[in-house]
């Protein structure tokens, strides 16, 4: 039963990663722009046009170019960026650490923030203050992630200049970490001075990343919270004397989480879909930013590389997210 | 501020309201001695659930008491604070609820719902808490205490979880039982079995019971007193045998005729004659607009 589902899980997660694969590849030559031009100086022969553009392949069909990347990537090559004349591999899993920092941060604010408005909200039900809360996450949801990151800037950068608004680390900084979680790895070996730099550059971004999906959160799980309030349960927590705060934290929360959790599944895939301009916005070293300049640049190595790794996690995430939902509903987890 | 002599509970008077005004309860009054057993009987949407919850503080949001008394051992409940009622009403009652399956929670182990009460809210110590939830599950056989204790409700049959939810009622020595049709939900074949059990404990511990019901049959079996309800308003309230011996109101006499006797398959079924509803209903009315008078003075 379990080895069943996850060897339908693996085939389903191929296919996926296969297909975007197919589909990212042809876009990306189909899309106007030549990444050969771009390389060379005005001026440029058509000798050594044709020259590079036998060294990358360029010459070849369509399918025997995709043959050829295909199979590269299957045995872990991912070819080489053209822009940047290293593998590709190495380029991106370089970057990742640095956008997945910065997308759990997002996530962690995110479910703290939502949780604590829709705990609120639900004890308040049916007075001013939910009402209140309704309203101000409306507002916070209609404004998109990069124009919280705007807002940030001008409020933070600017106006009242207290948190950095450009990088992911002051360079300034010695860093010789074994992996590229600066954050992560600094905690762990107590290099607090890391750790306060990489958290004041990631703070702006990872809020503009996170408001957007707490305002869902709040307004969803507040939701869940109602229904579940009213069922028989909670009715028998309070004749026991429990109190309302109380009948929410301990009877009501894991039972209402288990509708928002899908939720919070899809809309994560979304948040790191937003680091992208995010990244862009605040010149955070992550995946995005450097997507964006791949595109730029038409690297085309670089381009699919960095969407294949994307595609896989969001598979890596739905799955986890799948996971989290047996842990939380027993009636699942032995069946 | 218990008073010894007091009545377990005593409701005066008893008015519950929509926020439109329209009332669901009205001038209702029953009590019920220590160790007494009193069933609320009418038709479905007649008030007994209501009056259950407003004894426990759990009417639904919008609905509240607007004239009346509601004493709970001699405790006035209206002159409380939210939160000294919520406490007094857990130190002297608790609820067997209707639905056995909607009413433990899905995702905890049946183990804590039962003990959480007790250690958190009546300030036992673990070890007395889980004493008294193994003693009350043998007594209402269940064999496996263990595994019971360690399973999700889903795990679980609905017969098994209704007891479970009486041996959780029973825990604390409640005073006072509000069950609330614990039987309905079930399987017939699991019914008796249940009913007996309450019974059983009822008289082992001397718990007063408001037993809400509408199966007269019931009534007969369970009650020492009977309060009959129709359209939120006292219809009769008698000892149980003058009930069935000697219904003063036609209405009883109608509803005792409804129930379906043994040999049902003989006897015609005789609803609930249409006129004797449609009388019922001008005194309600009339009712209803002295009680407007009333407040209009
Ligand atoms: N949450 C609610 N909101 C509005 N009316 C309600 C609500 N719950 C019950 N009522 C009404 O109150 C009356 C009494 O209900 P109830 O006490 O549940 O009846 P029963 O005698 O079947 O237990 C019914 O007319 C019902 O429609
Ligand atoms: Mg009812």
């Amino acid at each position: 039963m379990l080895l069943k589902t996850v060897f339908v899980r693996l085939l389903t997660t191929a296919i996926t990663l296969f297909g975007v694969a197919v589909v990212v590849f042809t876009l990306v030559r189909v899309a106007p722009g030549n990444p050969i031009s771009m390389m060379l100086p005005p001026g440029a022969t058509e000798e050594d046009i044709a020259a590079l553009t036998a060294l990358y392949g360029f010459d070849k069909s369509l399918p025997h170019q995709f043959m050829i990347w295909i199979g590269g990537v299957i045995q872990g090559d991912f070819g080489t960026s053209i822009t940047l004349r290293q593998p590709v591999d190495e380029l991106v899993l370089g970057r990742l650490p640095a956008t997945l920092e910065l997308s759990l941060m997002a996530l962690l604010i995110a479910l703290a923030l939502g949780g604590l408005v829709a705990v609120i909200g639900a004890r308040k039900r049916s007075t001013g203050t939910e009402v209140g809360l309704d309203l101000t996450s409306g507002a916070v949801l209609s404004i998109p992630d990069f124009l919280w990151g705007l807002i940030f800037v001008l409020l933070f950068g600017v106006l009242w200049p207290v948190l950095s608004i450009s990088g992911r680390v002051d360079p300034r900084l010695d860093i010789d970490f074994t992996t590229n979680f600066y954050f992560f790895e600094g905690l762990l070996r107590g290099r607090w001075d890391v750790v306060s730099s990489t958290f004041s550059h990631m703070l702006m971004p990872a809020m503009s990343l996170a408001l957007p999906l707490a305002a869902m959160i709040a307004q969803l799980l507040k939701q869940n919270l109602k229904e579940v309030l009213n069922q028989d349960y909670t009715t028998l927590a309070r004749v026991r004397g429990f109190s309302e705060t109380s009948v929410i934290l301990r009877e009501a929360l894991q039972n209402a989480a288990l509708p928002t959790l899908a939720l919070v599944g899809v809309q994560f895939t979304f948040l790191i879909g937003g680091t992208v301009i995010v990244e862009r916005l605040f010149a955070y070293e992550g995946l995005g930013n450097m997507a964006i300049d791949a595109v730029i640049n038409r690297d085309l190595p670089l381009i699919q590389g960095i969407v294949l790794l994307f595609a896989a996690l969001f598979t890596v995430i739905n799955l986890l997210v799948d996971l989290s939902y047996t842990f939380l509903n027993p009636r699942l987890r032995n069946g | 501020m218990n008073n010894l002599h007091a009545k377990t509970l005593d409701i005066i008077n008893l008015n519950v309201t929509l926020p439109n005004g329209h009332r669901l309860l009205r001038d209702v009054s029953l009590s019920l001695d220590p160790g007494e057993v009193r069933a609320l009987v009418g038709e479905s949407g007649a008030g007994k659930s209501m009056i259950g919850k407003a004894v426990l503080g759990i009417l639904p949001t919008g609905i509240s008491i607007s004239q009346g008394e509601i004493l709970l051992e001699g405790t006035h409940l209206n002159a409380l604070t939210p939160a000294t009622r919520r406490k007094t009403i857990a130190q002297t009652s608790a609820l067997i609820p209707q639905d056995p399956l909607t009413a433990l929670n899905p995702v905890r182990k049946i183990g804590p719902q039962i003990t959480d009460p007790l250690t958190r809210i009546h300030g036992w110590t673990k070890a007395r808490a889980l004493a008294r939830t193994r003693e009350l599950l043998d007594r209402v056989h269940i064999r496996n205490p263990d595994r019971v204790l360690n399973s999700y409700p889903h795990e679980l049959s609905g017969g098994m979880r209704q007891r479970i939810l009486i041996a959780a009622a029973f825990a604390p020595s409640p005073r006072l039982i509000v069950a609330d049709e614990p039987t309905t939900a079930l399987d017939v074949t699991v019914q008796k079995e249940i009913l007996r059990l309450i019974r059983e404990l009822q008289r082992e511990t001397g718990t007063g019971v408001l037993f809400v019901t509408h199966d007269m049959g019931v009534v007969a079996k369970i009650s020492q007193k009977v309060t009959v309800l129709f359209g939120g308003r006292v219809v009769e309230d008698a000892p149980t045998h003058r009930i069935f011996e000697n219904p003063e109101h036609a209405y009883t006499r109608a509803l005792i005729a409804a129930t379906p006797t043994p040999n049902a398959s003989t006897e015609p079924f005789r609803p609930v004659p249409p006129a004797l509803i449609a009388e019922l209903h001008r005194e309600i009315q009339a009712d209803d607009d002295r009680f407007s008078k009333r407040a209009h003075r």
